[in-house]
């Protein structure tokens, strides 16, 4: 982020950066940049907060009006307060874990519960009027059934002609985890690791994607070694013995 | 909650000392006051307009995001999968402050916004992105843009 400043700068484009990592953007030195003590993902803090927003914008872009540079680098106080957790929300029920945890087992929850969640990713739709699923293309029932099939282990073709199966592999493991994260919080808020809690500890989507990774982590194909190493499961989730 | 802190400490170290080029220069481009700047949003999220071609790998060049996109229509395509995406999710404006700044320019605070925005692939090495950085820098100055917020995930 900061080389593209570097770059933009230097050709007659004034720049300012929201900086996530303090020390990355010291190392890089724009020439100008606001850190902000936000998790990694929200440059201006916290969803549905305008007006929380509209300051950490404003700070940035105050910046720009300094007569002395470069380097400016300035802190953001403000903590995002959707950081905290929300006591009363509760995830969408879903059947608990059963103890067969057999590829086949895993793949048929997983392909079960995805149209069990779908009133409640319907009342997320209601509410924010958006969706991030989209990656793959499919509907998240074939999205479903899609990487279901690989943990069968059946590496089946991809279904999009441009995208190897890898690649899509990856897209819809994307749409999946978008598709409950959505589902997860419904009309309410929960902040982000509640919601990641739930999907890598208890969805049956979760043990799916944390299984294919193991299965593909064992192939011989490096490319798909490489989407299961690095696009499956956030390095925060990996279990030691997956 | 993904804090840098909150990685496994090798991956933070990684990301905290990320190699990034020696840069001989110091450029530093001053200008008019906010109430007349025209600014554009320039994200490394890998975010991609629904329906056109995902980022897929760490590929050096950037997307065009029309300041018409609808707000269902942005999506995240980024390689890295360790950074929080349920605040994007939610409300594009916690990467992409179109609506934020469409109200600033409404009330006067800034000059303007500009009719287009780009998304880089923030993982790519700086060194790829150069020259089309320098040629967005043409693009933006086709736009009369006079401030970029650079906005990383």
């Amino acid at each position: 982020m900061s080389a593209l400043g570097h770059y933009l700068e230097e050709e007659g484009i004034a720049t300012v950066a929201i900086s996530l990592i303090r020390p990355q953007t010291e190392n890089t030195k724009p020439p100008r940049a606001l850190w902000v003590p936000f998790e990694l993902g929200r440059p201006f803090g916290p969803p549905s907060n305008p007006a929380f927003q509209r300051r950490v914008i404003l700070a940035a872009l105050r910046l720009l009006e300094r007569a002395s540079g470069p380097v400016i680098i300035e802190d953001f106080a403000e903590e995002d307060p959707r950081a905290q957790p929300e006591p009363g929300w509760h995830p969408p029920p879903i059947p608990a874990a059963s103890v067969d945890g057999s590829a086949e087992a895993l793949a048929a929850r997983l392909e079960s519960e995805i149209p069990l969640l779908q009133g409640a990713h319907d009342r997320w739709f209601t509410r924010h009027g958006r969706t991030a699923i989209g990656l793959s293309a499919l509907g998240i029932a074939d999205c479903g059934r899609y990487v279901a099939d690989w943990v069968r282990g059946k590496a089946p073709a991809s279904p999009r002609d441009g995208f190897s199966a890898p690649l899509m592999l990856r897209f819809a493991v994307d749409d999946v985890k978008a598709y409950y994260l959505e589902a997860g919080a419904g009309a309410e808020k929960p902040s982000s690791r509640q919601l990641g809690d739930w999907l890598w500890n208890e969805t049956a989507a979760g043990a799916a994607i944390h299984a294919l990774r193991t299965a593909c982590l064992a192939s011989e194909d490096e490319r798909l070694k490489l989407i299961a190493g690095n696009f499956m499961v956030p390095a925060a989730r990996v279990r030691s013995a997956s | 909650m993904t804090r840098l802190t909150d990685l496994p400490p090798a991956q933070a170290q990684r990301l905290a000392e990320l190699e990034c080029p020696d840069f001989a220069t110091r450029p530093w481009v001053s200008g008019a006051a906010l109430s007349r700047r025209r600014v554009a949003i320039v994200s490394s999220a890998g975010l991609v307009v629904r329906g056109e071609d995902p980022f897929r790998g760490r590929d050096p060049d950037y997307r065009v995001i029309p300041a018409e996109t609808k707000r269902e229509d942005l999506l995240i395509s980024h390689i890295s999968i360790n950074f929080d995406r349920t605040g994007f999710q939610e409300d594009w404006n916690v990467v992409f402050p179109l609506d934020r700044l469409n109200e600033l320019a409404a009330e006067g605070a800034i000059g303007s916004v500009a009719q287009t925005h780009y998304s880089f692939m923030g993982a790519t090495d700086p060194v790829q992105m150069e020259p089309h950085a320098r040629e967005l820098a043409g693009r933006l100055k086709q736009d009369a843009v006079t401030a970029v917020i650079l906005s990383p995930v």
